[in-house]
């Protein structure tokens, strides 16, 4: 008996443990995975993250006027892994704590997370190219020096003729 | 005396859990959701109950794999109307990882019709909390 009003007593002083969302705030733990943010000026489209989601959510395809790249991923097939941005190079694909996921069905299919790569021209021959991101550089390089921002201009084919002759 | 009855019903939908066929990872959540007090989620003013015919706001979970579909959909035909439909998770969205599965019918609003989607692999408490607050500003629509 004792120790029940023990307990109950403790439990009163405590108050209540319910959570208070959502009339009130609520805790996010650290390093929860939720919605997607992608950085289109730190992507390199590598499609290491399409080729690894577990989910299917991600696609990488070329616009129809050839001008760049579109990037869209589908929360509604993510599986909230991780994956895309473990595997990124460049860390473009990130996972914020944003846990607010719920949605009405007439936005099924616009629940997405976009972005768009531009093409820039070859600095040598003017070939439309994927701009290589600044992120990329710091990655494969420790002291990124004046040549490699130079080579880093130039599409793959000059930049082989440039370095291999 | 039934517009007393709708009143109070407005107030009140009472929540039917369907498991299309779900790896439990949203059924656990929804459990959690559900029955342990720091959820709580009758705070909403709703209710678990154990039959269909008593259901107002059905959660379904799963992919709905070929084995489950016709019983499933006998089930929510037994739901009376007018109901809400909530997916929960994205295999009943989409069929998330199990999508183009041989095994798999889904997704579920090609045979259904859905009202209100939660995403996640399972979603949170608080973002199934988010859904069916979602689903009971609709179903006071449709009262
Ligand atoms: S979190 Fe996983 S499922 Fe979602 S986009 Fe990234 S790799 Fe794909
Ligand atoms: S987001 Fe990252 S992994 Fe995906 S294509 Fe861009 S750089 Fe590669
Ligand atoms: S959405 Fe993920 S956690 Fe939920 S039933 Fe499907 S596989 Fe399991």
């Amino acid at each position: 008996m004792s120790s029940f009003l023990k307990i109950a007593i403790r439990n009163l002083l405590k108050g209540p443990s319910t959570d208070p969302y959502p009339y009130g705030e609520t805790f996010v733990p650290k390093g929860l995975r939720g919605k997607i943010k992608y950085n289109a000026k730190a992507c390199v489209a590598c499609r290491m993250c399409e080729h690894v989601c577990a989910g299917g959510a991600i696609q990488i395809r070329e616009v129809s006027d050839k001008s760049g790249l579109e990037f869209i991923l589908w929360h509604n097939t993510c599986a909230f892994c991780g994956l895309c941005e473990h595997y990124c190079p460049t860390k473009a694909i990130r996972l914020t704590e944003d846990y607010h996921t719920a949605h009405r069905q007439e936005d099924k299919y616009r629940y997405v997370e976009k972005g768009f790569i531009k093409y820039v021209p070859c600095a040598s021959c003017g070939t439309p190219m994927v701009p290589t991101a600044p992120e990329l550089l710091n990655v494969a390089y420790d002291n990124v020096n004046k040549d490699i921002e130079r080579l880093s201009k130039l599409c793959s084919k000059c930049r082989k003729e440039k370095v291999c002759g | 005396m039934k517009k007393l009855l709708q009143k109070i019903a407005k107030k009140s939908p009472w929540l039917y859990r369907i498991n299309a066929g779900s790896c439990n990872g949203c059924d656990v959540e929804l459990a959690t959701t559900a029955c342990i007090p720091r959820y709580d989620v009758e705070r909403l003013g709703c209710k678990y109950c154990g039959s269909p015919k008593h259901a107002d706001i059905v959660l379904i979970t799963g992919p709905l794999t070929a084995r489950v579909k016709e019983k499933v959909l006998r089930l929510y035909d037994e739901i009376p109307d007018p109901k809400v439909t909530v997916a929960i998770g994205v295999c009943p969205i989409s069929g998330g990882v199990f999508r183009d599965s041989y095994a798999i019918s889904g997704p579920i609003d090609n045979f259904i019709p859905v009202d209100v989607n939660v995403p996640g692999c399972p979603p949170r408490p608080q973002a199934i909390i988010d859904g069916i607050v979602e689903a009971i500003k609709i179903w006071e629509t449709r009262l």
